[in-house]
């Protein structure tokens, strides 16, 4: 009897450690890989690194404006697209639709759609956009790839968040006569409104971490600013010429191995400071929504 | 709209419907009447042919003297099924059915992008008749088709009035994504069979000879189903066990300022990006590999299978965390009070009733982490190596995703580009088969909780 309760104690012991073991190495791992990217990135983000272009010769200009103003462009184009297709899919999800066949149809789509990897959205891009649609590559044949690769995230957060609004509102507006689309635009969806936003800032996220899917369809012109004979031309037309982003920037500089290293270092900083800021933006909207 | 704003407006609305009816009646009329003008222009070496849809219905071109270019069956369905629902919403915009017609107009828009799609597909196919450039482009008779179809559509659906209309734009959002997922399954099988039908499939999967390049080239892609197989299964064996014990800890064991560290930080593990990781691998995980098993006297640049397996375990870590976290804390209460009651210490009480309860969540997080591995791309091309060889844990190796990656950007339009595309379906059919299991899955689960 006795033996066995000291089997089982060290048993316990033994799980236990490794329980505690477990977590420590899931936040030794994410500390270890800030660290050293900050450590080795931060010291070469300087001003004029952020400022300055892009050459890929040796010697040239290393900076990353260019990659910013392309991912911008990205982000924007791609929101522009997406967030009005995400924002109505789910107000017809979660205020129109009776349960049936098409409603499961479309969550099933929406499922499958954030199952497929990016490199075959990247595939499927190139297909249709790049060549079908003779867009060649460039940022418009990357946005409307990332337009797909981030709808079903956009879709997911606004419908959670439409579905977090009290029926007790709605009903409310319903019984002063209101009509059924004045409702949902001048009640439902305000109130969801910093739900709908978690979902766009998570969408940016994505876009600027995204490589795979942009590899073959914005194509990778190292130095790609908007120029043109007026600001009209310059920025529209831009839309149409090739592109680079921060991460694919950084891909490229870090497999070619001809920049000094200080350059992918620095891009991967910059990458993750983008990305953290993003992230806390969006746990602070999430834990004003359930306020 | 509101009932009594509705009664005053009733009659400048009935006179606004007439009008919008009207609008879409003309706009679809002139949709028709584009097919008359210059659709699509056939560009064949020094052969210019341009043609309109009528045409195109009709007739076949000669070009130059031995070549007879022949329209697909589904163009010419394709530009039939333009006009006739064209022709039809006209005709439901005469019997006031203004959310049909609108549908038709929609529908016309469709037909006409199919158009483009065959009308490519024919400029393509015609590149084997010996002509050194080929393209099919549309000209401006075909952007007005979809513009008049556009606006008709647009009229006639504001003619329903604006609940409905908008109830109409709301469902067209909606399906945007089924339809999505059409065109791209279509799209995989569209580009990606004709290699593997070409090469063949018994060749094309089981074949370990990859040389897109050589002379006489070969595509057997064997080893790198096999790499991207064997790094997923090794990424599972480590990852799922620590990232199941980090959910336990968070959800049962962590006091709850520990807990304010780990959550964060395992949030912010799933948004950096994979091109980071696949840096980071790079410069850290790569060179220790080499260092630490020259050491122990195996011979290894460091890049290979075994880069793969650690990098992929991180990455899917997130996931599974966040997946068994959540079943882990829709256990009923009630099983674990019980197991307790009972004499168990907490941790038993943990292995033996608590995960086990929740298993199909489990399951479920660790079928998705499967998908995330087998798809991974960035990570994966940067620590691989990328040799085209039968994987061994200290190897070089090429899973699918890398071969993808590292070649479109060389690969010459042929053969070897469409062997990629063959590689993109197999991929493909594989994450549909792990996206299939795990809807089936997560159902069964949510019965079982139901129960």
């Amino acid at each position: 009897m006795r033996s066995k309760h000291s089997r089982r104690k060290k048993k316990d012991i033994l799980l236990g450690t490794l329980i505690w073991l477990s977590a420590i190495v899931t936040v030794l791992v994410l500390v270890g890989i800030l660290g050293y990217i900050l450590i080795n990135g931060l010291p070469h983000m300087t001003l004029s690194f952020l400022t300055s272009t892009y050459s890929a010769a040796k010697g040239g200009d290393k900076g990353i404006l260019p990659m910013i103003i392309n991912t911008l462009y990205i982000i924007i184009l791609s929101l522009l697209f997406s967030t009005p297709i995400g924002i109505g899919s789910a107000i017809y999800l979660t205020q129109y639709a009776r349960q049936g066949r098409l409603v499961k149809a479309i969550r099933f789509a929406t499922e499958v759609l954030s199952g497929i990897p990016s490199v075959l959205f990247g595939l499927f891009g190139y297909a249709v956009f790049v060549v079908l649609f003779q867009l060649k590559l460039s940022i418009l044949s990357g946005s409307l790839t990332m337009m797909i690769c981030i709808l079903p995230t956009i879709i997911r957060t606004t419908e959670e968040s439409l579905l977090a609004v009290p029926n007790t509102y709605k009903e409310g507006a319903l019984a002063l006569g209101a009509g059924k689309l004045r409702v949902t635009m001048g009640i439902v969806l305000p109130c969801a409104m910093s739900g709908v936003l978690t979902g766009i800032i998570l969408a940016m996220g994505r876009i600027v971490g995204e490589t795979a899917a942009l590899l073959f369809t914005v194509g990778v012109s190292g130095n790609s600013m908007p120029k043109g004979n007026n600001i009209f031309e310059a920025l529209f037309g831009h839309v149409l010429e090739q592109g680079n982003t921060l991460a694919l920037h950084l891909y490229n500089s870090a497999m070619n191995g001809k920049d000094p290293v200080s350059v992918p270092f620095a891009t991967a900083a910059a990458l993750l400071i983008l990305i953290f800021v993003l992230n806390r933006l969006a746990g602070y909207l999430s834990k004003r929504l359930k306020k | 709209m509101d009932r009594v704003e509705y009664n005053l407006l009733r009659g400048e609305n009935k006179a606004r419907r007439r009008g919008l009816r009207l609008a879409g009646f003309v706009f679809g009329l002139l949709g028709i009447a584009t097919l008359f003008f210059p659709y699509t222009l056939f560009k064949f070496d020094q052969y210019r042919v341009s043609m309109n849809a009528w045409q195109l219905l009709t007739v076949n071109i000669r070009f130059g003297p031995d070549f007879l270019l022949s329209m697909p069956i589904g163009l010419r369905i394709a530009i039939v099924a333009a006009v006739v629902l064209s022709l039809a919403g006209v005709v439901f915009l005469l019997l006031r059915k203004h959310a049909l017609s609108s549908g038709m107009f929609f529908g016309a828009l469709a037909a006409g992008f199919v158009e483009l799609i065959f009308i490519s597909q024919t400029a393509k196919d015609a590149a084997h008749a010996g002509f050194s450039t080929t393209s099919g482009d549309m000209l401006w008779g075909w952007t007005f088709f979809l513009l008049f179809s556009i606006l008709a559509a647009v009229f006639a659906l504001a003619g329903t009035g604006l609940e409905k209309s908008a109830e109409m734009i709301f469902k067209l959002s909606a399906t945007i994504s089924i339809a999505m997922v059409a065109i791209i399954t279509l799209y995989m099988f569209i580009y990606g069979s004709p290699a593997i039908i070409q090469i063949g499939l018994f060749k094309f999967l089981f074949g370990t000879e990859w040389q897109p390049t050589a002379t006489t080239p070969q595509f057997g892609i064997l080893y790198m189903i096999l790499a991207s197989l064997i790094g997923c299964v090794g990424a599972i064996a480590i990852g799922v066990p620590i990232g199941l014990l980090t959910a336990v800890f968070l959800s049962e064991i962590a006091p709850q300022w520990v807990r304010a560290i780990v959550r964060p930080s395992v949030e912010l593990l799933a948004g950096i990006p994979s091109v980071i990781y696949g840096f980071w691998g790079m410069k850290v995980l790569v060179p220790f590999i080499r260092e630490f098993f020259t050491k122990l006297g195996y011979d290894t640049t460091g890049s290979g299978l075994l880069a793969v397996i650690l990098i992929l375990s991180i990455m899917i870590l997130p996931t599974i965390v966040s997946v068994a976290e959540t079943s882990l804390k829709s256990v009923p209460p009630s099983y674990t009070e019980a197991s307790l009651a009972l004499g168990n210490t907490k941790i038993s009480t943990i292995f033996s009733v608590q995960i086990p309860a929740a298993r199909s969540g489990i399951l479920a997080g660790v079928i998705l982490g499967v998908g995330r591995a087998i798809g991974e791309t960035m990570a994966v091309i940067m620590v691989a190596g990328n040799i085209v060889q039968l994987p061994t844990l200290f190897g070089s190796v090429r899973p699918m995703t890398a071969g993808i990656a590292f070649e479109m950007g060389y690969a010459e339009a042929g053969l070897h580009r469409q062997a990629l595309f063959g590689i993109g379906l197999v991929l493909f059919l594989f994450i549909m088969l792990v996206n299939i299991t795990f809807t089936a899955i997560s159902r069964r689960g949510v019965q079982m909780d139901a129960k």
